[in-house]
């Protein structure tokens, strides 16, 4: 007999397939808003040159890697000794702050997540989610979440434009 | 009072309050099986006789005392944590006993992690929650000061003197075996160390009752601690060798530590911390100052809180007395009261400007503040230009 219900397999499966899409837009926004948001773009330029951050949703859950190449961020097909490492302690927990049930702060404040490196430098980290957030969430849900909805330089439209098409 | 959603709690180790306290460590040393303790303390104590004082109680309760490491700075580091290690690897020790104020038992807590853990380099181990469960090593504090809370907190906080920054290590790991507070060990500590320090407990029980991390077993015990720090500390400072109120005190602070420990705190230890850092404000003195300014700034968010606060520092009469939407403001006016009380009372000032801070390091400190990881949990999102404004404030 299978350790694992139907049901928690399935809901794993589903809750793994939006992270990932959730991941994937959430590298993207940073990467166009670390050129286009003034703020975004002064916090990725303190951040020293060759910064390796990965973002697990789970032990061996799916995740992501980004590292500070220069004016670019850019993702890493492997994970390797990552300088912060965020990891969710479930994937269940990576899914309330990957889907805007939660925001990051009242992640942290939950023990949501395990963070391995220096607590300062992911401070800087924090603030891009929570601006990139306050562009990609609805703002009924941001509101929610976030303790300061951070105003928008410019529209959440052109961040997706950007993010999907890349003009 | 509110139940969030979900929330952890990590209790203290065992409670040793009292008369003969110290004496006691050795029997319980002997029942998780350790008989060769490495001692860790500071210069000042031991001149003071205070090591001595230990070292005869651990002895006579049947447990030898391998070697006294006295060497520690004021400012716990890395490589002070590595050699000690060394050392205890060298001389065969199989537990801990620091005695000391903060950086003495931060220190012992980055020394046990280490040997716990295995490894030459402490710096592994940085970040929070990260540190799996290895082997066990012995450890009792012994706190010397009542402030810190560290004998009864699950955080060590040890600088990195090359990159000039202090790291922070959270893990449930860290939390000593034994917390003991012996009244032996406060009753000599000066007013102005006694009010700072005590300032400081108060900022933790505080802070810990209104930040995002609070629940209701936290905020239990730091009502217990507001409480008596409220009802202590001057004592403390009028009368020094009141032993009842040194004890009270000292309880108060571990109370504030394990609250602390468990909700975290804010924006007042975020900017105390970059205070300290940039220009050398002692600690508990940089609590006592900013604490009513950032609760001023954190009143909108905080008001049920504050609110709550009040009912434990007034009496019941006075509190129903003052109208429902004046209770918060009316509580930051009573703390900034009795913090001013406790100031004049032993010689301080609650003033940037009269503690060799200059107004130009605020962009400074501010900067730093941000990237505090106390921030995250603040329950009002700060930014570098609000750290300013409140550095304005207090100077």
């Amino acid at each position: 007999m299978s350790q694992l219900s139907l049901f928690k397999k399935l809901s794993n499966s589903l809750k793994g397939v939006v992270a990932r899409v959730v991941l994937f837009v959430l590298y993207r926004g940073i990467k166009v808003l670390a050129h286009e948001d003034s703020r975004i773009m002064a916090e990725f330029r303190s951040w020293p040159e060759g910064l390796t951050v990965a973002l697990e949703t789970a032990v061996n859950g799916p995740g992501i890697v980004l590292a500070k190449q220069g004016e670019k961020l850019v993702r890493l097909k492997e994970k390797r000794n990552c300088d912060i490492t965020i990891t969710f302690r479930s994937i269940d927990a990576a899914f309330l702050v990957l889907t805007g049930q939660i925001g990051v702060a009242r992640a942290y404040a939950e023990h949501r997540f395990m963070l391995s490196g220096d607590i300062c430098q992911t401070m800087s980290i924090v603030r891009c989610i929570d601006i990139a957030e306050s562009y990609l969430f609805p703002r009924l849900m941001t509101k929610r979440i976030l303790r300061k909805v951070e105003t928008k330089e410019f529209s959440t439209l052109r961040v997706y434009r950007k993010i999907f098409v890349g003009v | 009072m509110k139940v969030p959603g979900y929330y952890e709690f990590i209790s203290p180790g065992k409670i040793l309050s009292g008369k003969y306290a110290l004496e006691n460590i050795a029997s319980e040393f002997t029942l998780l099986g350790s008989s060769r303790v490495l001692v860790l303390s500071d210069k000042v104590l031991e001149q003071l006789g205070q090591v001595k004082t230990l070292t005869d109680a651990l002895v006579s309760g049947g447990v030898q005392v391998v070697r006294v490491f006295t060497d520690i700075p004021s400012d716990s580091s890395i490589e002070v944590v590595n050699l000690i290690a060394n050392i205890y690897r060298q001389v065969n020790a199989d537990s801990i006993v620091a005695l000391g104020g903060g950086s003495v038992i931060d220190t012992a807590k980055g020394v046990r992690m280490l040997i716990s853990q295995g490894g030459s380099d402490i710096m592994q181990f940085v970040g929070a929650e990260v540190l799996p469960y290895a082997r066990h090593i012995p450890f009792a504090a012994v706190p010397t000061t009542s402030g810190t809370g560290s004998e009864a907190t699950a955080v060590a906080v040890i600088k990195d003197n090359e990159r000039k920054l202090k790291m922070e290590f959270i893990s449930q790991f860290l939390l000593p075996d034994l917390a003991v507070l012996d009244e032996r060990f406060t009753l000599s500590m000066p007013a102005k160390i006694t009010a700072m320090t005590g300032l400081d407990a108060l900022t933790h029980a505080i802070e810990s009752y209104s930040c995002l991390q609070k629940n209701p077993v936290s905020q239990s015990l730091g009502r217990s601690a507001m409480l008596l720090i409220s009802q202590n500390l001057e004592k403390c400072i009028k009368t020094p060798h009141d032993k009842q109120a040194r004890l009270a005190m000292a309880n108060g602070s571990l109370l504030a530590g394990s609250a602390f420990s468990n909700s975290m705190v804010g924006i007042v230890h975020a900017i105390g911390h970059s205070l300290g850092g940039v220009c050398s404000v002692p600690h508990g003195l940089a609590m006592a100052i900013l604490l009513p300014h950032c609760m001023r700034f954190n009143l909108e968010k905080c008001e049920d809180d504050y609110a709550e606060i009040l009912s434990f520092l007034v009496e019941p009469e006075e509190y129903v007395a003052i109208r429902k939407e004046d209770r918060a403001s009316r509580c930051i006016d009573i703390i900034s009261d009795f913090e001013n009380r406790i100031a004049s009372l032993s010689g301080l000032s609650l003033r940037l400007r009269d503690n060799k801070v200059d107004s130009s390091a605020f962009d400074e400190i501010a900067d730093r503040a941000i990237n505090d990881g106390a921030m995250i949990v603040n329950p009002k999102a700060v930014s570098r230009e609000d750290v300013v404004s409140i550095l304005n404030e207090a100077f």
